[in-house]
């Protein structure tokens, strides 16, 4: 027992100094990336843009006071390796990507083509593949150099916006999966840099005039790796409904008898269904959207909590939302002429054997296809009001 | 030989124990037995039943008024107020009795009459013939005097004061006896004897130390020990030849199953009442005259997440305690091998605000964390050491008060890091939430695993606790695998882990422990209202 013990004491002894803790690195000799931009310059080269933190000023009291949050550096470069190569240095710590919330495309970045980019956040280990990947309107480097009113960082801002899915969001791993496959093609969150007055708190003396703040602004098209448009935020809603995803949507529609006034319902639940038909030459998708919503807000003074009304509310939201589809579904397929909607992953489900021979001019058949939307919709509550306290009616 | 032996007294009393006994195998409770009007035949008949019973007193002797009649007292040495026996029973029947009527001769047959009237100076007695309430008297601190030809036995009341020590200072208990044992083994055996009134607690004294001549006491529960565990430990401790035992850590030590393994696989305790509890769970206790500290065997890991409280508060409360103590335990082994892993190796464990606020508190700090854990580490084990050797109520709050001032300075003064000081004084009072003897060895460990996490990162840490694991399988406690009844699992043992059973649904001991008698109690205890008839 004693020679065994002694046997592996020396053993680890002569382990450890060979070893030598090879990949130990103190965590106050990193930069800690926080968000990452790239832009594509007038001379045909990559700029790399990080955003790098400052610990001393996150912590309250022990940190040190008014210092920046963050330091903004980029560099150019012809591959993203060689431009951290060239960041190098300037930063006088190892750049450490695995907090990387976000990755930025700048416009022209995204017009060029995404691949050059988002293959050296997938291959090396360090990034993740969860980050968000937003294109911005505009360059990267802007977005970046802005700060936020709550968060510490615009990366962090934004990471939470993202986050919350107020608009379509979207990871580095769903924007490769969507490249990949050619039942869909990609897109990508729009951010935009806007300019807001602020008022800080209560003191109106020190009024900030304009303040630079990150806003997520739509959703950005792409075919194949190349952006090659927009879509704004009403339309974004419309995507989300086809996509099948009902997160914190409003439907705002006129009130059944005053149709002066609004009605707001606000999204529970619901659901999308693709049904692709082929007969061999012609293509028809069926879409059935089924939606249960809650009554949030009424300008109007009617009586809605009769059944009759709910109906009426329960048809024009159900037109509401075919309406908002066929205009979204026009620009996909007359404007833009690309899928981004995956209704070639739901054919190829279905009729594998056609799939081989029609995907590989999917978008062209995509934008012939005829396409007829089933709307079901249902009101389920109306909230702590039921009748409005000046309602005319008895 | 055997032939002859009927003809002789002892032969014939050799007789007399051996059917005894067999009626005692048949019927366990001993109810039927009445005395018989031969004292040596009521002496050797309770002798049976009290046999292994070291602190049991047989005095005999003869009556002062007369040569013929014998006399016999039993009481338990410690238990009964020995002073009042012999001040006031013996001293007026084998001396006194003459003065007070001198000359008159008693027969044989007036004796019994005369000793309650006259003969014995004690305030409070009854008279009883069954076996049974004599047996119940003796184990109260009663004592018992048999009369030669009297098939009644007179009860004294000698209920004494056992002189132990109360539980002011050190561990408080929220809720039970603040008794503790004493330096003295015949009080500590009276202790056990208060709480457990059955002839079946055997107690057997052995001497031990060539030099010292030390008594020490076996006690165990016949009937619910298992009687290989009995004679592993006798033959363990008779291997022991040692010029002094001063404490019960020496038997310890020599009798381990492990000796080099920094786990202890004999516990320890000071409390009579967790003694009894665990004496009923068939295990075997070791009692060392000159200390309060009892051993008792085997011993299994989960002993130490078990604490007499436990059995003593509502039921449904326990589990979250032990889990409390459970978390305790992974704390203080890897809880600061796991930070310094975690932000020398693999930032990428954290959440972005967790590790920018590490890396904040750490902006300053002109150590590498392995040196600046390592550094604080042995700062806490100082204070605790230098509190150990103050005055119990001081030692604590100084070296807890110490460590917090420390390493608020040291924060201050920009050598530390704020959440490395969280981290180690945070593990260091986890270390004090379950038992002490096991703690010392998580204690020692964690320095393991520090420098492992400091040189290998996670994979240094996991494959420590690997073979922390693995040791800790391997080991045995008297033949009883140290992590059961959770490796190996034994299902009705679960019941006393995690949580504690409500006492009506205890109804097996341990099964890798007790011998074969493993029922503790009848079904259908469980209150409930009485139905309607």
């Amino acid at each position: 027992m004693l020679k065994k013990i002694a046997f592996l004491l020396l053993l680890f002894l002569l382990i450890s100094p060979l070893e030598g803790c090879w990949s130990r690195r103190e965590i106050n000799e990193i930069a800690i990336v926080l968000g990452t931009g790239v832009d594509w310059t007038a001379e045909g080269k990559l700029r790399l843009t990080v955003q790098i933190a400052n610990p001393g000023a996150f912590v309250g009291e022990g940190g040190r006071g008014q210092e920046a949050t963050n330091w903004v550096v980029s560099a150019e470069s012809k591959t993203i390796e060689e431009a951290e190569r060239v960041l190098a240095k300037m930063v006088p710590r190892d750049l450490h990507w695995d907090q990387s919330i976000i990755l930025v495309l700048g416009e022209e970045m995204a017009k060029k083509g995404t691949n050059m980019v988002t293959d050296f956040f997938q291959r090396n280990i360090e990034p993740r593949e969860i980050m968000w990947l937003m294109v911005a309107k505009g360059e990267a480097k802007n977005f970046l150099e802005t700060y936020s009113e709550l968060e510490k960082t615009s990366a962090q801002a934004a990471g939470f916006l993202t986050r919350m899915k107020t608009g379509y969001s979207v990871q580095l791993w769903e924007y490769a999966e969507m490249l990949a496959s050619k039942g869909v093609q990609p897109v990508a969150t729009r951010v935009e840099v806007k300019e807001v007055g602020v008022t800080p708190g209560l003191d109106l003396e020190k009024m900030t005039p304009i303040h630079k703040q990150v806003e997520i602004s739509g959703v950005g098209v792409f075919k194949e790796d190349k952006l090659i448009g927009w879509l704004d935020e009403y339309e974004t809603i419309g995507l989300l409904w086809l996509k099948n995803e009902f997160i914190k949507g409003v439907i705002t529609i006129p009130s059944p008898s005053e149709s002066n006034k609004e009605v707001s319902i606000k999204i529970r639940r619901g659901s999308t269904k693709i049904v692709p038909e082929f007969d061999g030459e012609n293509l028809r998708f069926t879409i059935k959207v089924k939606v249960e919503g809650d009554m949030v807000e009424q300008q109007g003074r009617e009586d809605l909590a009769k059944p009759d009304k709910i109906k009426a509310l329960e048809k024009e939201m159900a037109e509401e939302i075919k309406r908002r589809a066929i205009v979204l579904l026009q620009k996909a397929q007359g404007e833009f002429g690309v899928d981004i909607f995956g209704f070639g992953d739901d054919f190829h489900r279905k009729y594998k054997k056609a799939w081989r021979e029609l995907k590989d001019q999917w978008d062209v058949k995509f934008a012939e296809a005829e396409v007829n939307i089933e709307v079901e919709a249902y009101i389920r509550e109306i909230s702590l009001l039921g009748k409005r306290a000046s309602s005319p009616e008895k | 030989m055997v032939k002859f032996r009927k003809l002789t007294k002892a032969g014939l009393l050799g007789q007399i124990q051996d059917n005894f006994k067999k009626i005692i195998a048949s019927d366990a409770s001993s109810k039927s037995i009445v005395l018989s009007n031969d004292l040596e035949i009521n002496l050797q008949r309770i002798k049976v039943i009290l046999h292994k019973c070291s602190d049991v007193v047989y005095r005999d002797f003869i009556f002062a008024q007369n040569e013929q009649i014998r006399l016999a007292l039993i009481y338990i040495d410690g238990l009964a107020d020995s002073g009042q026996i012999s001040n006031q029973i013996m001293r007026a029947l084998a001396l006194e009795v003459p003065m007070a009527v001198p000359g008159q001769n008693i027969t044989k047959s007036e004796a019994l009459e005369f000793i309650k009237q006259r003969g014995l100076c004690i305030s409070q007695f009854k008279e009883t013939e069954q076996m049974q309430d004599i047996i119940h008297a003796i184990l109260s601190g009663d004592t018992i005097l048999l009369v030669d030809g009297h098939a009644t036995a007179i009860i004294n009341n000698s209920r004494g004061k056992v002189q132990s020590l109360s539980n002011s200072e050190g561990k408080t208990m929220v809720r039970g006896p603040r008794e503790l044992f004493v330096e003295n083994l015949r009080i500590n055996t009276a202790l056990i004897r208060r709480r457990i009134k059955s002839p079946n607690l055997k107690i057997e004294t052995f001497k031990v130390g060539n030099v010292s001549d030390t008594d020490i006491a076996l006690v165990y529960i016949e009937g619910i020990v298992n009687e290989k565990l009995v004679a592993e430990v006798k033959s363990r401790l008779e291997k022991i030849k040692i010029d002094a035992v001063l404490e019960s850590g020496y038997i310890e030590e020599l009798i381990e199953d492990n000796p080099w393994s920094l786990f202890p696989t004999v516990n320890h305790t000071e409390k009579p009442d967790k003694l009894a509890a665990m004496l009923l769970e068939g295990r075997v206790a070791i009692l060392l005259d000159g200390t309060p500290v009892v051993l008792t065997v085997p011993n299994l890991f989960v002993e130490y997440f078990q604490t007499p409280e436990d059995y003593y508060q509502r039921f449904l409360f326990t589990p979250a305690a032990r889990f409390i103590r459970f978390i305790s335990m992974i704390i203080t082994l890897i809880l600061p091998s796991l930070y310094i892993a975690v932000v020398s190796f693999h930032h990428e464990l954290l959440p972005t605000p967790l590790l920018l606020s590490f890396a904040a508190h750490r902006e300053v700090v002109p150590f590498p964390v392995f040196l600046e854990v390592f550094i604080m580490e042995v700062v806490f084990e100082v204070l605790r050491e230098a509190g150990n050797r103050l005055p119990q109520l001081i030692g604590q709050i100084v070296s807890i008060g110490a460590a917090l001032v420390l390493g608020a300075m040291a924060v201050q003064a920009g050598f530390m890091a704020t959440s490395t000081v969280i981290v180690v004084i945070f593990t260091g009072i986890a270390s004090f939430v379950f038992a002490y003897s096991a703690s010392i060895a998580f204690r020692l460990l964690r320095f393991g695993l520090l420098v492992l996490a400091g040189t290998l990162g996670l994979f240094g840490l996991i494959s420590g606790v690997a073979v922390i694991a693995i040791h800790m399988c391997t080991l045995r406690s008297f033949g009883v695998p140290y992590l059961s009844p959770i490796a190996p699992t034994t299902g009705a043992d679960l019941a006393d882990v995690i949580y504690r059973a409500p006492w009506w649904a205890m109804f097996s001991r341990p099964r890798l422990i007790a011998g074969q008698n493993r029922k503790r109690q009848e079904q259908g205890l469980k209150p409930s209202p009485q139905k309607n008839k």
